[in-house]
């Protein structure tokens, strides 16, 4: 039974496989479709939000840009299939393949192209407002249900958040930090859930979702610098003598100062190694499944029975990989959350726990409270 | 390449829109959340000593009550066993009692049978030096029915009194 249902299926797909060729072939404006293209509109930013089913249009979305002469607002449905806008007395238009702003907003002025300020609404943006709504309510709630039930744990997706909130909090946050864990875990979690949901999000494939946030420099980058800042604003005297006057041989630090130089370099490294991983591992989850459908046009386009095979198989690794990606989205929000914690771990060694003591005394005299 | 080069608009509005998140949660979402989350750790942590404990007492509880029993146990035997002597005991002297009487009793009555036949023997005696008077008398009577019999005897009878003073 299941084996007929299998191959039932694999036909099935096979000529839907076919009727995606015939359409392709039956559309005479269409030119052959160049995968590299798709792949980097997907990875990239955009000035409109794709819609299924329609290559033409976008969700517009607003445009501000600080040209020559002031602020500009307007929509992204203006700009769209390279047209040029005037708002003002400025031009604007999305740069072509051969300029160097390869699909940014640039001002046309006397024939050349000039990048504004461009503060747009762009997709990635959208969808960074659309995480913060979404983590900043998830956890409103969260903290409203416990200002409501005092010690009472909650149920189903609010019980979900939570075990996974204590995975961090009482498996990383609370071993690394020990007694500074209440200081520094509001920032650690935040991170943490910003980036799982931004990941998640990312694996959605329409519109709340399918933004390749992460996979993008510039969000990993402020990430890891606030972990940056974290690090090094609160750090304790040991971490800057370690930094500076480490435990090693006079001659390595005194005339020239080589380890210390070492120690600088390394408090770079730190984040600049956050921001690479986390952006590498988003970016490459997202090729590979944009790539593995892909093949199902590239194949078709060579030959339908081909383009009939590669569908069943392109199906069953992009929903592996799927799979995989949630996986990843997880352990890379994990693993981002961990090493921030362990770097600001390590600027607070060898402290005392006067903090600890005042804080337990705290919820020992709540808890004698609710237990009277 | 598009890819790596960060793009400042992004990076401003994602420094704007996560540190709003973050001062927004910061400031009234995570204190509750974590305080509760520690408090409710520290509680079921205190529970679960505080069960323990009561179950250790309860335990010692049982075991005390079953000491106590044991104890009421062998106290019951000892008193059944102190009893069965003492039931052993009274019997005994009883017995040893009845048997002092029985012999008390037994002597007086042999006492009696020696008084008895002690009486029994006097009487005898007496009945005896009686009959043997009487028959004494009877044959002096006859004796003495002669005069020169009678003549003798005073004679030898003077003779006595004569000589003795």
């Amino acid at each position: 039974m299941t084996r007929i249902k299998i191959i039932l299926l694999t036909l099935l797909l096979s000529s839907l496989s076919f009727c995606a060729n015939a359409s392709e072939a039956s559309d005479s404006t269409s030119s052959k479709i160049n995968p590299k293209e798709i792949i980097f509109e997907h990875l990239l930013d955009g000035y409109g939000w794709e819609v299924p089913f329609d290559h033409h249009h976008r969700i517009p979305l607003p445009v501000i840009v600080w040209a020559s002469d002031g602020l500009h607002c307007f929509s992204s449905a203006r700009l769209e299939h390279g047209h040029e806008y005037t708002d003002g007395n400025c031009k604007f238009v999305i740069a072509g393949d051969e300029s160097k702003y390869r699909g940014k907003i640039v001002e046309l002025k006397d024939g050349e192209e000039i990048r504004p300020w461009d503060f747009s609404i762009t997709k990635n943006v959208c969808a960074l407002f659309i995480t913060v709504l979404l983590v900043g309510g998830i956890f409103f709630w969260l903290a409203s249900f416990h200002k409501r039930n005092r010690f009472k744990a909650p149920r189903r997706g609010l019980g979900a958040v939570e075990g996974v909130l204590s995975f961090v909090y009482d498996g990383v946050i609370k071993p690394v930090l020990g007694p500074q864990s209440r200081r520094f875990a509001p920032y650690l979690l935040t991170v943490f859930f910003f980036i799982l949901t931004m990941n998640l999000l990312g694996l959605v494939v329409i519109f709340p979702g399918g933004a390749n946030l992460t996979g993008n420099l510039a969000v990993t980058l402020v990430l890891s610098i606030c972990t940056f800042i974290a690090t090094n604003l609160f750090a304790n005297k040991h971490y800057w003598k370690e930094i500076f006057w480490p435990d090693v041989p006079l001659w390595l630090k005194f005339p020239l100062p080589i380890m210390p130089m070492i120690e600088i370099f390394g408090m770079f490294t730190k984040p600049a190694a956050l921001t690479v991983r986390l952006f590498a591992n988003m970016m490459g989850g997202h090729m590979i499944v944009i790539t593995l459908t892909l093949l199902i046009f590239i194949f078709s386009a060579i030959s339908p029975v081909a383009g009939g095979g590669a569908t069943v198989i392109s199906l069953f690794f992009s929903i592996f990989m799927l799979l995989i990606d949630v996986l990843v989205s997880f352990i890379q929000a994990y693993v981002f959350t961990m090493l921030s914690t362990i770097f600001i771990g390590l600027a607070h060694e060898h402290e005392e726990e006067h903090e600890l003591h005042a804080d337990k005394g705290n919820i020992e005299k709540e808890i004698t409270d609710t237990l009277v | 390449m598009e890819l790596f080069t960060p793009d400042f608009g992004l990076i401003f509005w994602m420094f704007v829109a996560f540190g709003v998140l973050f001062l927004l949660l910061w400031k009234f979402a995570w204190p509750v959340i974590l305080k509760t989350v520690d408090a409710r750790a520290e509680l079921i942590d205190k529970g679960v000593e505080y069960a323990q404990n009561a179950k250790e007492q309860l335990d010692n509880a049982r075991r005390e009550a079953e000491t106590y029993i044991d104890e009421a146990r062998r106290q019951q035997a000892d008193i059944l066993r102190e009893a069965d002597k003492m039931k052993t005991q009274i019997i005994e002297q009883a017995r040893s009692a009845a048997q002092v009487e029985a012999q008390k009793v037994m002597e007086n009555a042999k006492q009696q049978i020696e008084q008895q036949q002690k009486d029994a023997q006097q009487q005898f005696r007496n009945q005896v030096s009686e009959f043997a008077l009487q028959i004494a008398g009877k044959i002096v009577h006859n004796q003495m029915q002669q005069d020169d019999a009678q003549d003798k005897l005073v004679d030898s009878l003077l003779d006595e009194i004569e000589k003795k003073n």
